[in-house]
């Protein structure tokens, strides 16, 4: 644990340090904070509109914070060639891999509490005070936001910046579209298609599981179990996205 | 026994489908406890690659290492080794004393004596002013510093530098020749690359030559001299590195097997 902790501490250091954290933090709060400036335009309760905007806010610009943070830590390592003083330490490949989850996992959740806490802040601002269903939503986007970055490691670990970027905003979106991919398949007549279809359907993360906010939003309670399986499914993504990037670290010349 | 043993090293990198460069061809050296050894070769002569391959940055195409009787992929090794690569690559939002810092954890050093041997290598360096300041504020000769100190952080017993005085002003570089000097008297085993003649000279004991990827010699300074009947190291760096290229169109060329 020891070694792998110092890498972590060391990606969450560099994080703090850097301006993309702040920028990304400003632009979240200034989205939420007008975001009942939109209520006004869509003619939308305000409080629905603020839980909305929130959410989504969380989850997109988790996103993005997850897709560099992890691509930074491994070819931003690479790239400025700090890779070679590490790998001739006494560090494993294996343990600078899970240090650099770890790291990222921080910076990744210290932003997405960060909005959180300023987003729970204006509903009891509002007088609505927030119920378990908010955070249950929340909870849930942390482990997407979590799997995002586990999936942007493991990538990093083998291929280009560029095809990272793509494959982890493509991932993102089809992975937030799986409803709509699973009733494409289901119309599939092509058994070859549909098998396929159906592969790709399960290799893809899907990150639509975690999105509960439509029933937050309009007051349906989600069941303890639908989010504890949920969290079990990222857990279990996240697990194989880090072993993956173990596999091609180790395997990788930098 | 050798504290560090390479034989029949090779690294061959792939560059496209069918094209390939070799870095590396059959190498095979052996390094004492206690001794500089020199490694001397023109740019592309593969001295990089040869010490990226000992500490398991990268992986060799054929043969193998050791050190200290273990591989190079051991932890334990590893904890005793020290690196300077060859241009100082560091985390620039870090400061000169976070770095060192960052190096020690990394060798699971106590913290106190981390802090103790920051002060000190922080001194030795000449940076004692600077341990405060960003190091994307560092001056390039400030770099190979700070680089020299976290190499040592660890009190290692093999240190691994490639041209370390690469940057450096004419106080620099004899204090580093000084120091590697200081280092051996310590007990230290160092492996040195540079394209610094004079420098070599005069620290190390013995001296490997490379070019095109083979170890063409090695051996100390005097045995060499004598056997390619030159006068000074800089004429035996160009007459071993002429004799392999005649030899080399004449189709035999012979690279030493140590
Ligand atoms: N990652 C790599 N991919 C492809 N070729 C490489 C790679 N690293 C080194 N080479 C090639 O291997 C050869 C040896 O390079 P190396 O860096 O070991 O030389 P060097 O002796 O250290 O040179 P210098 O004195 O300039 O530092 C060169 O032809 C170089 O182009
Ligand atoms: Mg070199």
């Amino acid at each position: 644990m020891g070694k792998m902790w110092v890498i972590a501490t060391n990606t969450f250091r560099e994080a703090l340090r850097k301006k993309t954290l702040y920028i990304l933090l400003v632009v979240a709060l200034v989205a939420i904070g007008t975001s009942r400036f939109f209520s006004f335009l869509a003619a939308q309760d305000e409080l629905k509109m603020i839980k909305d905007v929130s959410f989504a806010t969380i989850e997109f610009f988790g996103a993005i914070l997850a897709i560099f943070t992890a691509m930074g830590g491994v070819s931003g390592e690479i790239e400025k060639k700090t890779i070679y003083t590490l790998l001739a330490k006494p560090i494993t490949r294996k343990n600078f891999i899970i240090g650099k989850f770890l790291g990222q996992s921080m910076v990744i959740l210290l932003n997405a509490i960060l909005i959180s806490l300023f987003f729970i802040g204006l509903l009891i601002s509002k007088k609505a005070v927030p119920d378990m269903e908010i955070y249950k939503s929340l909870l849930l986007i942390y482990i997407e936001l979590l799997m995002i970055g586990a999936i942007s490691l493991a990538v990093a670990t083998f291929a280009t910046d560029a095809f990272n970027i793509i494959l982890s905003f493509f991932l993102f979106i089809t992975g937030n579209l799986s409803v709509y991919f699973k009733q494409v398949i289901e119309r599939t007549e092509n058994i070859i298609f549909k098998g396929l279809g159906y592969m790709l359907y399960n290799i893809i993360p899907n990150y639509e599981n975690f999105n509960i906010r439509d029933q937050v939003v309009v007051g349906v309670n989600v069941s303890w179990q639908y989010v504890g399986q949920t969290i079990l499914y990222g857990v279990m993504y996240i697990v194989i996205a880090v072993l993956v990037g173990i596999y091609f670290f180790q395997k990788r010349e930098v | 026994m050798p504290l560090l043993k390479v034989t029949g090293l090779s690294k061959v990198f792939q560059l496209g489908r069918n094209k390939t460069v070799t870095a590396l061809n059959n190498v095979n050296f052996e390094v004492e406890d206690g001794e500089i050894f020199g490694i001397l070769g023109p740019n592309g002569s593969g001295k990089t690659t040869c010490l990226k391959l000992l500490l398991g940055i990268l992986f060799p195409t054929e043969g193998s290492i050791s050190i200290m009787g273990k591989n190079q992929f051991d932890v334990e090794a590893k904890s005793r080794i020290g690196f300077l690569p060859e241009n100082p690559y560091y985390y620039e939002y870090l400061c000169g004393t976070e770095v060192l810092n960052f190096y020690g954890r990394l060798f699971g050093m106590p913290k106190g004596l981390i802090k103790e041997r920051t002060e000190y290598l922080l001194k030795l360096v000449n940076l004692q002013d600077a341990g405060k300041l960003a190091l994307r504020h560092y001056s390039k000769g400030m770099l190979e510093r700070i680089g020299l100190a976290s190499s040592l952080i660890n009190d290692p017993k093999i240190l691994i530098l490639d041209e370390p005085t690469t940057g450096l002003d004419p106080i620099g570089c004899k204090e580093t020749r000084d120091l590697l000097v200081r280092l051996k008297e310590m007990g230290k085993t160092i492996l040195l690359s540079s394209h610094f003649l004079s420098e070599v000279e005069r620290v190390c004991s013995r001296i490997a030559i490379f070019h095109r990827g083979n170890l063409l010699t090695t051996g100390s300074l005097s045995s060499l001299l004598n056997q390619y009947g030159a006068d000074n190291l800089e004429d035996l760096f160009v007459k071993s590195i002429e004799k392999y290229d005649v030899e080399l169109e004449s189709g035999k060329p012979v690279a030493a097997t140590d």
